[in-house]
């Protein structure tokens, strides 16, 4: 029932030059969640808008089950859609609305009542039929256009940035039902968002994209834990990102000379690029913070001193932003052990860490 | 409707072919003229006039002559005439008001003569019907004088001077002159009545000036209804927009001044490009038939050009039927007038604007 | 399109009462002489609206040929003169043939134009609009003039296809504008969200764009209708002897005949113009125009 999508070298370029989406390439996996991640303007949207049918692209083909709909027009391609405000009927009820796609295929009225009923009774809205949009909160506005586009059982779940018109409550429940909605279903689930939050949260995986080309593709912890490039790495939660010029030191062992008295040891790994200027993405959970002078000092490369100038508390963990004695500004996060062990600007305190953290990134 | 046309020169079977149709009158258009008849395009005007040009004068005509009869009754004429081609006027023969006439000539646009030869009744038509102050022919005309309330102890009228007494203060009633052929009359008698005569424009412009307080409409119709609700006591108007009330017991009057009446003359003329000048001059001469003059004057209150027409009592009493009356009549030298209207127009704005 | 106010599911509905009767306690709750003033205003503002229709009204029913105050009775003389006049029957009804005539060309062409505008993506839109809004800025009589110099050139005579035609040309704009006016608001996504529920691009005009757009296009139609049925300086050139349509009857008459005929022929026009409205307010809906 549902379908796998394979979009092959596909750029959408407009009137004027404007590469909106530059030879993009994915394969998504038939039942997956599959997010398009990115800031505004990154292509995203057009890319499934591609998908849908409602842009042509200018080049490359997109093939769904292996067939290329590249050129098959919008409404021959059984797909659900949920837009970004719903795009509901404003002029059609609830049940009127949920109907359109099945009257639509021809079905008999019957049918067509049985699955509305069904398909509102899923999304928690029976006994709304007879409501017009402009009589629902958001939240039910957004149920009514997910009944809308599953009930026609499409071959694939296109949502554009759902969730976005939601407040964040609100919009937190919906993922959840989003999520096992589309698992239940099997669904194949093409999501659109700008929140890595989201799309951290929801997806199988990811696809980062980022001035119409794409970053990385990967699951969730890939994308986190993994980032390839400089845009991910940034892009995706807090991190600290060092550049600087590899050097390789007497004992072997490669590092980088970020300035201002830092050195980094590298982590050993087998592809890493020859001499010369590189970005390495350290993430700030993964440094361990002590008060100074109680850690021993320890290796070059793996430690660096400094004093804390700022606090966040974000409860469950506590972000301080160090100045390291050389001038770097470092992220750090540590969980919150309770009261007593937290520091406060001014405090001095030792950073450690594992080469192996560290990720070297493509700029 | 009884009054059908009992002209010698109608045959007898003709004669009750019109009746006939005339009975069921209104109701369904006496001639279904045929496809390949040939139309004569005419203007004419609407109201009781029209009335009786579409149920009986026009289909006898249509019938005499075997063509149809197309009569444009929607103002403006001479506009359209105007925008028309010279080779293809929209109109073969135009009937309007004399200075419209004149307005028409001088751009070409209708012949200034009617050929005698080709419109033999021309030889009857009293003889302002023809004169210089004419261009083709006036088959009627009014006479341009005052109209008063004969229920408010004014007492007797006989001159135009009588409009300055300060008495009708407040129901003097004029018209406004740009657009109306009465108020235009009017001024040049003012020339006449307290200058050197019709041309002394400055005469007549103070003459206005001491006429305020006055009641100024547009359209005649508009003065015969203030002087019947008594908006007006006495004020310019013409005999026929009196004479239409006979016999309803209106306490109004029309007032021949002695200084003489003007004339408001309803004038045809010919197309030069007209590709229907038979049928035009036709036209003209069955217009001036005594006949169809008597139905005409008797139903609207003109007075017959043509001086063979003996009408009823009741219209030759007061109609301008015989040459002593006709001889009252002073025409207007429309020519002069329309060669300076824009500089009249633009001094009695002023006038009554202030 | 969609609101998002709602904090949460629980509290949808009590939002949604809330936002509903919010306006209507603010207006309660503002009670002071301002409101008393607009009210004035807005009162003196009808009654100089409608006074010249109350004006009529008596001079349609006074039994005296002129206007008079006080009137002097109720008589239905003048209208048993316009219902008996042939002349003003024929008119009447010209001139109802002329304007729903009109009303359908002028709709058609109108709302095709306006969608072509708004969606053809087409070269030179501005001046185009521009050129279709033009009979607005122009003395409707030099548009008649021109048509029938045009016609004359033509050598066409003065066909009722030709009143039609003037007659559209300066209706067209109003459904160009009102339907413009609905289609700059048109979210374009519900068209998409139609194709791809499945419907082609045609049964997506008619199932969501024609009804959504429905509202302006009435809106114009009607317009359409009225200025077609009231218009005068364009018929004046373009009717030909014997096909007057009412306006163009109704002014030769006043030359002739000012009498109350005028004036019950003028409750007739505002009589028929507000049966049309109300007759498409009942049957097609123009009551959604209001959320324009």
């Amino acid at each position: 029932m549902s379908a796998s999508i394979e979009i092959a070298g596909v750029s959408k370029i407009y009137d004027g030059g404007v590469r909106a989406v530059d030879t993009v390439a994915m394969d998504i996996r038939q039942g997956e969640f599959f997010s398009l991640l990115g800031p505004s303007g990154c292509g995203k949207t057009t890319t499934l808008r591609m998908i849908a049918g409602f842009e042509t692209p200018s080049a490359g083909a997109i093939r769904v089950d292996g067939a290329d709909i590249t050129h098959v027009p919008a409404h021959k391609r059984d797909m659900g859609m949920v837009f970004q405000n719903y795009a509901l009927f404003p002029h059609r009820t609830v049940a009127e609305n949920v109907a359109f796609g099945l009257r639509m295929r021809g079905l008999d009225k019957a049918t067509i009542a049985a699955k509305v009923k069904a398909a509102l009774a899923m999304v928690e809205l029976s006994g709304l039929e007879e409501r017009r949009p402009a009589q629902l909160s958001g939240g039910q506005q957004q149920r009514v256009a997910l009944a809308r586009a599953i009930v026609i059982a499409p071959r694939v779940l296109l949502c554009d940035e759902p969730l976005g018109a939601l407040d964040k409550k609100l919009r937190q429940q919906m993922q959840f039902e989003l999520k096992q909605l589309q698992k239940k279903l099997g669904l194949t689930l093409v999501f659109v968002t700008h929140d890595q939050e989201e799309a951290l949260a929801m997806s199988d995986r990811i696809a980062v994209m980022n001035g119409g080309r794409v970053e990385q593709v990967g699951t969730p912890a890939e994308i986190y834990n993994q980032p390839m490039t400089r845009f991910v790495a940034d892009f995706i939660g807090d991190t600290n990102i060092f550049r600087g010029e590899r050097i390789a030191p007497s004992t072997g062992e490669a590092a980088l000379d970020v300035g201002k008295g830092l050195i980094l040891a590298l982590p050993p790994s087998a592809d890493m690029p020859g001499i010369g200027v590189l970005s390495v993405a350290l993430r700030p959970e993964r440094i361990r913070l002590s008060p100074r002078g109680e850690a021993a000092d320890g290796a070059p490369g793996v430690t660096a001193h400094g004093v804390v100038e700022n606090t966040n508390f974000l409860g469950g963990a506590v972000l301080y932003r160090i100045v390291l004695e050389g001038g770097h500004r470092v992220l750090v996060q540590q969980s919150n052990a309770g009261t007593d062990h937290l520091f406060v600007p001014g405090n001095g305190v030792t950073l450690d860490w594992t080469p192996a953290d560290l990720v070297v990134l493509k700029d | 409707m009884t009054k059908a046309l009992g002209s010698s020169r109608l045959s007898r079977r003709r004669f009750l072919t019109a009746s006939a149709s005339l009975g069921i009158g209104t109701i369904a258009a006496p001639y279904v003229a045929r496809a390949d008849d040939p139309t004569l395009r005419i203007t004419g005007w609407g109201g009781k006039w029209g009335e009786i040009m579409k149920a009986e004068i026009g289909p006898a005509f249509e019938n005499e002559f075997k063509c149809k009869l197309q009569i444009d009754s929607a103002f403006p004429y001479l506009p359209k005439l105007q925008a028309s081609s010279r080779s293809a006027p929209i109109y073969d023969v135009m009937h309007t008001n004399s200075n419209e006439q004149w307005a028409a000539a001088e751009m070409g646009l209708v012949e200034p003569k009617i050929d005698p030869k080709l419109v033999p009744n021309l030889a009857d038509v009293y003889p302002y019907a023809i004169s210089d102050k004419i261009v083709g022919v006036s088959i009627f005309t009014s006479a341009i004088g005052l109209g008063m309330r004969t229920d408010k102890g004014y007492g007797s009228v006989s001159s135009w001077k009588e409009l300055w007494d300060a008495k009708y203060n407040g129901v003097r009633g004029g018209y406004v002159i740009p657009v109306n052929s009465l108020g235009q009359a009017f001024l040049m008698m003012c020339g006449t009545l307290f200058g050197k005569g019709q041309l002394d424009l400055d005469a007549a412009y103070t003459a206005l000036e001491k006429l305020k307080p006055i009641k100024i409409v547009d359209f005649t119709g508009a003065m015969e209804k203030m002087l019947l609700s008594g908006e007006v006591g006495l004020c310019v108007i013409h005999d026929s927009g009196i004479y239409r009330y006979d016999g309803q017991n209106q306490p109004t009057d029309f007032v021949a001044p002695s200084e003489g009446v003007l004339s408001l003359e309803q004038v045809l003329t010919i197309t030069p490009g007209s590709k229907m000048k038979e049928l035009a001059n036709a036209y003209v001469n069955y217009m001036l038939r005594p006949d169809v003059q008597k139905r005409l004057a008797e139903t609207v209150w003109y007075s017959p050009a043509n001086r063979k027409v003996k009408l009823d009592a009741k219209y030759d009493a007061k109609l301008l039927t015989t040459p002593e009356k006709v001889s009252k009549l002073i025409q207007v030298d429309w020519k002069w007038y329309n060669e300076r209207k824009d500089e009249i127009d633009q001094r009695v704005n002023r006038i009554f604007r202030a | 399109m969609g609101p998002s106010h709602s904090p949460s599911l629980v509290s949808d509905q009590e939002a949604a009462l809330r936002l509903a009767t919010a306006p209507m306690r603010a207006i309660a709750g503002r009670r002071c002489y301002g409101r008393y003033l607009y009210l004035a205003v807005n009162i003196s503002i009808l009654t100089f609206l409608l006074a010249p229709i109350a004006v009529v009204v008596v001079f349609a029913l006074n039994p005296t040929p002129f206007i008079q105050f006080p009137p002097v009775g109720v008589s239905l003389r003048w209208f048993e003169k316009f219902f008996a006049s042939r002349d003003f029957m024929h008119a009447l009804g010209f001139s109802l043939e002329i304007a729903l005539l009109t009303t359908v060309s002028a709709t058609m062409l109108g709302a095709s134009a306006a969608l072509a505008l708004a969606r053809g993506n087409l070269p030179g839109t501005r001046l185009i609009v521009a050129t279709m809004l033009s009979p607005l800025m122009l003395p409707a009589i030099l548009t008649g003039l021109a048509l029938f110099q045009t016609y004359v050139l033509l050598d066409v005579g003065r066909p009722t296809w030709g009143l039609v035609a003037g007659h559209t040309l300066v209706t067209l704009p109003y459904v160009v504008r009102t339907t413009l006016a609905v289609l700059h608001n048109f979210d374009t996504r519900l068209e998409e969200a139609a194709q791809n529920l499945g419907a082609s691009p045609l049964r997506t005009f008619f199932e969501v764009t024609l009804p959504l757009i429905k509202p302006g296009v009435l809106a114009g139609a009607i317009f359409a209708f009225i200025v077609s049925f009231d218009q005068f300086p364009v018929s004046l050139f373009l009717v030909s002897p014997g096909n007057e349509t009412l306006p163009v009857t109704l002014f030769n008459y006043l030359k002739f005949d000012l009498d109350g005929t005028i004036g019950a022929a003028s409750v007739v026009s505002i009589v028929l113009a507000f049966l049309v409205v109300v007759g498409l307010d009942r049957t097609v809906g123009l009551r959604s125009y209001v959320k324009l």
